[in-house]
């Protein structure tokens, strides 16, 4: 019987089309996933093959999202059909056994929904052979075919993820008996994938996150986070770690449901609610109406036509139950996402109205396209579905007024979708107290994002469903509309807004400049898309299906009948407004502003590279002495910038030629006394002037450069957001040329570059044990300047304050222009910033300097603590480091189309969307932003005083350091356990980064600029060292080291000379630091293995196990055991949270396992092998253990 | 009001010939239009109410072109098509508020008298605030009868108008056809030869998409007089009597099929001379 229906159930399946469509959705998907870069599922970075084992159970896990719709159907199917059919009652009075249908259904079911799946290894297989064969991939991008982890993933992730799916389907299935509820089901599924994922922005909850994930996605994630590349290409999924401890939790919770159901099914009827009907009362007991007189209009009815269609569609959707389902849903996805809150490091941010407007923009572009692609289906074919089509097209009305209605219901049933989540966001503020309510700007966010989009979005629907006129296959080309369209123009490599349907150029609001520079062209191309949709209501008017006119040609005739002169006549003046329009954009995104496709800009960095290379290394002079004449206007966003430069021949040979790198959109001018341009390639703007008289070592020449940036209409994307209405900032490298070759024009992606045929690219120079040439030039300005000084003369619009580096020499207001003048105290680096905006201005003094900050009106929430923070940075730092030769400390906020913060001699600029908007009320504590600003500040003495040379591991001598003194200012005012929770995302960050590494690891010392090394794994070894050998004596290094080195002439130091200063304040018995931290890649697996006490005496011993390994780890990941002789810590804490160390003793380890004995004073509830984790440990849970009673 | 078609042809691509060379004239009263399934009649009906188009020929109603001015016919229409279904979760009230507005009645005090008015008519005035997708067939209907007499159509087109009624509502039904059939041209087409009988003074039979009878009922039933004879018969004799006598009907009365024959002279063999009954005109006319 079990095998009869299952078969049955198999083989009606395999007889129709849906699983065949399914399977190759899902091959398709994946296939170009493999060959393509543009494709990414779940993302492939570096060098992990592009069907790595890894990667492949990542395509498995996550289209099991997608292929739970499938499995619904499948799921719906197999409970449903016979009643469907009717032919329950048939069926179930024959002499069937129950578990035999049952189950006979069910695993067939789940056996088609795994089969589906399958998709994903047949697509890596033939993207593995065909991608290399044909030459869409690179044949080192792919590696051996992973049929291990085929086998493994289908048991991991594909059985189980159907089966707990389908139990929950079918049993809702079975029990309802209704597909939308089935439905629904699927979507609680998917929202309960979603909520654990928000419980996973915070990383303490990681168990819970794994165990929560209904499709085992994020648990597996976790096992493999520090996975390295060599790992992530080698090691197939298995049943172990979290991935082990959800699939048993979910396919339990699975086996329940599905027995659940299976003893609730039964065969008899469910009694069916019978409605009584009323039986219609005689109505003679009503008064006899007489016919009422009325009076017909037969012109002049299209606006009561509209409102009526409108209404009556309108209340379709908005009583239907998709559309409250689709509204909870997106309801609930809000909701959830804010239940997160707007975490950072640990903190709040207020909930700002833009981080709102973020958020919902992420659900509602999503799922208000859902509803407006459903819906436009829906409400075309609504007449025809209730079989009232011939009565209403046997009306008077024209056929476009009810598209016009229809498209109008479709914008306000998104609108009152949009708005709703405004007014959750709005409770959200009230509830946590955020009271500044912008609802002027929700409602122009509303209007730009929502409104605009959808009402382009409803009336191009409304036309592919009249157009196509089969209601499923319209979906199919609207869903192809929305994304096939673009994927085609990716391939293309075309990037006009104008082709891709509904697109503009982006808007973002900031606090500080609004909805900023996109607008206008938002606008411009909203307009354009609006009146595509307008021509194709009109034209969809024409063409609709009026009757039972179904060949296009038919409705074509019937519908020219109905055509009026005033029809033909808006027909005509739309398309010629659409026509005008597309010009007009045309105009100003092609030809006034034209811009590079990507493929373009790649092809020119290929030719620059391959022209110009060969300039790399030829002598040029350096810069001593800039001066700035810049003016901007922030309302028509337009800059003029003139500097007068002071060149000056340092090295030993004669120079005759000068290089410059010019670019056209800065309209780059040079004029050089005594020269005479000799080359001049104008596309990629590379220059070559010579000399009359060359310049002889230690000469000096003044140039003047000028750049020009003007605002002319609007451009194809959002344009540059250096100069705008409020909050203009650049730097000087973004606007000069470059002098000589431009060696960060080159393309650095690996596999780009293989592409191109050029040679792979150099890594940074080797770290040289005597420095070279090489140490001649620093790593941060290219050699292009040492130490410059620097003067400014900048103008801005009245009513803002423009900042340059240095202090302030003059200011006055004349013409309605204000003028400054700023020069630098000190020579500085050859790297600064310029910023103009309407701020507000805190100030405070401190020996001597101007602590200040500028801030947009309305942050004001942490100026002072800001304040503090300088000046705790710069009390540490001149204790322990050295002079601040500034005369100024300021911090300044530019707007959130950049994240970070930067600094430049004296100053720090400082992004909105950070630091300024974070609640620190409450926050006694460490904290990120007082971390940055120490961090920025940091950098004034490591990367402003000294900088590493152009070398490997020069950037450990700024980034870490900085890191490092944050850490000491921070230091100061918590204890040790605090700087724990703080050092996690550190840890969290190496980890992470180190296992997408895209080319080989380097230890600490050689560090190439990796963000994950000179930040993460700076910060714990640093960390680490000055808990070890003592902070005075790791400041006395740096101290040495800066004294040397400060404001000095090339040659620039290295980490070698950095080491030569901390050698000798390492003792003896620790020199072994040196290496494993500094000069190898080390990692330590530690555990604690048993822990028990017992007690003696007045007090206790305790007794552990531990187990302790040493690792070095090579460039590429292999992995060697070398033996421990280590001094490591372990601490007892008294709690069983494990927040309070009561007992800490660093021992020297020399076996592993080793055992410890210790007399304590109290209990212990646990003991820990290096409580404080300052070893890198990529599992630290093991390394805590509850310590019990002998 | 007159309503004269004259050749009208329409066949489909795939080579139905669903209307041939159709001439008919029309003037006011109800005018019945029988026909087997697949006759044509809703081919007819639909271009009528132009919502399908002909190949050629035309049908002028009064001063409109039907097959030309859409608009001004769709003006004066009413029309319940065979399948007349209603929106979800849509009343009985709002749905012929909607249609009333359609129709051009913009006065929205005279729309909910006219609206209450039909609702009556059709004995629907307890359910008006009902979702319509609830009702029995014969409610819909009955909501379809209503629509169709909206805005006082100077043309009423229905196609099985009958069909899933209970015979009380059948009766209402005629009756208020009836009422307004006296002044406007009323086309009621169907397979149910009764209410032909019961309801239409003119009447035409279409079959394969041709007109094979136009006329008055009494005008066919004279033609048949004296030449239609009845037989009981056993069951397993159907075939012999088929091949022996031009059999214009079969149908089984108290469990025995009864046959009607047609014959200029007595057949003898126990048949007995039956009044014609449009029943047999019509199967006369389409065999």
């Amino acid at each position: 019987m079990f095998s009869e229906f299952f078969f049955k159930e198999v083989g009606t399946a395999l007889k129709r089309p849906m699983i065949y469509i399914f399977f190759f959705i899902v091959a398709l998907l994946v296939f170009f996933a493999v060959i393509s870069d543009n494709v990414v599922i779940g993302g492939t970075v570096g060098n992990v093959y592009k069907n790595a084992p890894t990667v492949v159970a990542t395509f498995v896990a996550i289209l099991t999202i997608f292929g739970l719709l499938f499995a619904t159907a499948f799921f719906n199917n197999a409970a449903l059909r016979d009643h469907k059919y009717g032919f329950n009652e048939i069926l179930f009075s024959a002499p069937i056994n129950k578990s035999g249908y049952f189950f006979g259904r069910f695993m067939g079911a789940w056996l088609l929904s795994t089969l589906v799946m399958t998709g994903v290894y047949f697509a890596v297989t033939l993207g593995s052979i065909m991608g290399p064969a044909f030459g869409w991939i690179g044949a080192e991008r792919i590696g051996p075919i992973p049929i291990q982890s085929y086998i493994s993933t289908y048991f991991i992730f594909v059985l189980p993820n159907m089966f707990i799916a389908g139990a929950i389907i079918f049993a809702l299935a079975t029990q309802f008996k209704n597909t939308i509820i089935s439905f629904v089901g699927t979507l609680l599924i998917i929202i309960g994938y979603i909520a654990s994922g928000s419980l996973l922005s915070d990383i303490d909850n990681e168990f819970i996150a794994a165990l929560s994930d209904v499709f085992g996605i994020r648990a597996y994630t976790l096992d493999i986070k520090y996975f390295t590349p060599l790992e992530r290409n080698t090691i197939a999924p298995s049943f172990s770690g979290y991935i082990l401890w959800n699939r048993l939790l979910w396919m339990g919770v699975g086996t329940v449901i599905l027995i659940a159901s299976y003893f609730s099914f039964s065969f008899a009827n469910k009694n069916k609610k019978v409605k009584k009907e009323k039986k219609s009362k005689d109505s003679s007991i009503n008064q006899m109406l007489t016919k009422p007189d009325i009076s017909l209009s037969n012109s002049g009815n299209t606006w009561a036509h509209f409102s009526s269609f409108f209404r009556i569609s309108f209340l379709s959707i908005f009583k239907s139950n998709v559309f409250i389902i689709l509204l909870l849903f997106s309801v609930i996805l809000l909701v959830v996402g804010l239940l997160g809150g707007f975490e950072y490091f640990g903190l709040q941010s207020y909930p700002v109205t833009y981080k709102l407007i973020d958020e919902i923009g992420g659900i509602s572009t999503l799922l208000i396209i859902i509803v407006i692609v459903f819906f436009s289906g829906e409400l075309v074919w609504r007449d025809r579905d209730s079989h009232i089509n011939e009565v209403v097209d046997g009306t008077p009305h024209h056929s476009a007024v009810s598209l016009f209605a229809k498209t109008l219901s479709l914008i306000a049933i998104a609108s009152i979708m949009h708005l709703f989540l405004i007014g959750i966001s709005m409770i959200y503020q009230a509830l946590n107290g955020y009271t500044n309510f912008e609802i002027g700007v929700y409602l122009t966010s509303f209007f730009y994002e929502g409104l605009l989009f959808y009402a382009i979005w409803a009336g191009l629907m409304i036309f592919v469903q009249v157009l196509v006129n089969q209601k499923y296959i319209g979906y199919f080309v609207s869903i192809m509309v929305i994304f096939a369209l673009d994927i085609i123009l990716l391939i293309l490599k075309i990037e006009s807004n104008m082709l891709s349907i509904g697109s503009t150029p982006s808007i973002r609001y900031s606090d500080m400049n609004g909805f900023g520079p996109g607008v206008l062209g938002m606008q411009w191309f909203s307009i354009y898309w609006l009146l595509l949709a307008v021509v194709g209501i009109l034209f969809a008017g024409l063409i609709w299906p009026r009757g039972t006119n179904n060949l296009l040609k038919n409705r074509f005739t019937t519908g020219k009948k109905t055509l009026g002169k005033s029809y033909t006549g808006a027909l005509g003046f739309f398309s010629i407004a659409w026509l005008a329009v597309a010009a007009f954009v045309y105009y100003n995104t092609q030809i006034l502003n034209p811009y590079k496709t990507s493929k373009q800009q790649e092809l020119m960095q290929v030719d620059y590279e391959k022209r110009y290379k060969q300039y790399e290394n030829i002598t040029l002079p350096k810069i001593i002495d800039a001066t700035y004449y810049i003016d901007i206007f922030p309302n028509k966003r337009d800059a003029y910038l003139k500097a007068d430069l002071v060149l000056k021949n340092k090295s030993n040979e004669a120079i005759k030629e000068l290089h410059f790198t010019v670019d056209k959109d800065l309209k780059h001018e040079i004029s050089i006394p005594n020269a005479s341009l000799d080359s001049f390639d104008e596309e990629l703007g590379y220059q070559i002037y010579t000399l009359q008289q060359p310049m002889q070592p230690s000469d000096s020449i003044a140039i003047t450069v000028k750049a020009t940036q003007e605002t002319k209409g609007f451009e194809n994307r959002r344009p540059n957001t250096n100069v705008i209405k409020n909050g203009t900032f650049f730097n000087n490298l973004s606007v000069l040329p470059t002098m000589g070759y431009a060696k960060n024009y080159e393309i650095g992606d690996k596999n780009k570059r293989r592409k191109y045929d050029l040679p792979e690219r150099e890594r940074m120079p080797e770290l040289q044990e005597t420095c070279s040439q090489l140490c001649m030039t620093n790593y941060l300005t290219d050699g292009a300047a040492d130490w410059v000084n620097v003067e400014t003369y900048i103008s801005t619009s009245d009513d803002q304050i423009a900042i340059a580096p240095g202090s302030l020499i003059s200011e006055k207001t004349e013409n309605g222009r204000r003028q400054y003048h700023y020069k630098v105290d000190h020579p500085s680096q050859n790297f600064y910033s310029f910023i103009s905006a309407d701020y507000e201005v805190a100030t405070r003094k401190w020996n001597g300097v101007d602590l200040e900050v500028y801030y947009h009106e309305g942050h004001e929430y942490n100026i002072e603590r800001m304040l503090d923070a300088i000046q705790k940075s710069l009390e540490y730092y001149t204790t322990n480091f050295g002079p601040y030769y500034h005369k100024q400390a300021r911090i300044i906020e530019f707007p959130r189309y950049s994240n970070f913060a930067q600094a430049f001699p004296g100053t720090m600029p400082y992004s909105e969307s950070f630091g300024f908007i974070i609640n620190l009320e409450g926050e006694n504590k460490n904290n990120v932003i007082d971390a940055v600003i120490a961090h920025e500040m940091a950098h004034q003495y490591w990367a402003h005083q000294v900088i590493g040379a152009e070398m490997q591991g020069s950037t450990m001598l700024s980034e870490s350091f900085a890191e490092y003194s944050s850490l000491m200012v921070m230091k100061q005012e918590t204890d040790a356990m605090q700087m724990k929770d703080f050092l996690k995302y550190d840890m969290n960050r190496y980890l992470r980064g180190r296992s997408s590494e895209v080319d080989e690891e380097q230890p600490l010392h050689k560090v190439e600029n990796q963000t994950h090394i000179h930040y993460g794994k700076g910060s714990i070894i640093l960390y680490a060292l000055q808990d070890y050998i003592g902070e005075e004596k790791v400041n006395n290094a740096l101290k040495g080291f800066l004294a040397e080195y400060a404001y000095e002439e090339p040659p620039y130091p290295t980490s070698n000379d950095f080491m030569r200063y901390l050698e000798p304040q390492v003792p003896d018995s620790l020199k072994y630091l040196i290496d494993d931290w500094f000069k190898d890649i080390t990692l330590y697996d530690l555990r604690m293995d048993e822990a028990t006490f017992s007690k003696t005496g007045d007090g206790y011993t305790a007794k552990v196990e531990v187990i302790a390994n040493k690792n070095k780890v090579d460039g590429e990941g292999n992995v060697s055991d070398v033996s421990i002789s280590d001094w490591i810590d372990i601490g007892f804490y008294s709690d069983r949270a494990a927040e309070n160390l009561m007992f800490n003793e660093r021992v020297y380890i020399d076996k592993s396992p080793a055992i410890f004995e210790f007399q304590l004073d109290s209990i212990p509830a646990k003991a820990a092998i290096d409580p404080y984790r300052l070893l890198i440990d990529r599992v630290s849970k093991d390394n805590t253990k509850t310590v019990s009673e002998e | 009001m007159k309503l004269t078609i004259s050749n009208l042809c329409k066949t489909y691509p795939n080579g139905v010939k669903a209307l041939d060379n159709v001439n008919l004239e029309l003037s006011n009263g109800m005018f019945g239009l029988l026909g087997p399934n697949g006759a044509g009649k809703s081919s007819l009906m639909r271009t009528l109410a132009t919502l399908q188009e002909a190949d050629s020929g035309s049908a002028i109603l009064g001063d409109i072109d039907i097959l030309n001015e859409p608009k001004k016919v769709r003006a004066t229409l009413g029309y319940l098509p065979q399948e007349f279904g209603v929106y979800p979760k849509i009343s009985a009230s709002q749905l012929l508020d909607h249609l009333a507005i359609l129709k051009g009645v913009r006065n929205k005090g005279e729309r909910k008298d006219l609206v209450n008015y039909l609702l009556q008519k059709v004995n629907l005035t307890d359910h008006k605030d009902k979702s319509v997708k609830g009702f029995s067939g014969g409610m819909k209907q009955r909501v379809g009868i209503a629509q169709a007499l909206i805005g006082d159509p100077k043309l009423i087109i229905v196609d099985e108008p009958t069909a899933g009624l209970d015979p009380g509502e059948r009766n209402r039904f005629h009756n208020l056809l009836a009422e307004v059939g006296e002044e406007v041209i009323v086309i009621l087409s169907t397979h149910i030869v009764d209410d032909v009988r019961e309801l239409c003074n003119n009447m035409a039979i279409m079959n394969l998409g041709k007109i094979v009878f136009n006329g008055q009922p009494e005008d066919a039933l004279q033609e048949l007089n004296g030449q239609v004879w009845r037989k009981t018969i056993d069951r397993s004799e159907k075939e012999v009597y088929k091949t022996n006598y031009n059999v214009i009907s079969d149908k089984m009365v108290a469990g025995k099929p009864q046959i009607h024959i047609l014959s200029n002279t007595n057949p003898g063999d126990g048949f007995v001379e039956v009044p014609p009954n449009l029943e047999d005109v019509f199967f006369t006319k389409i065999h």
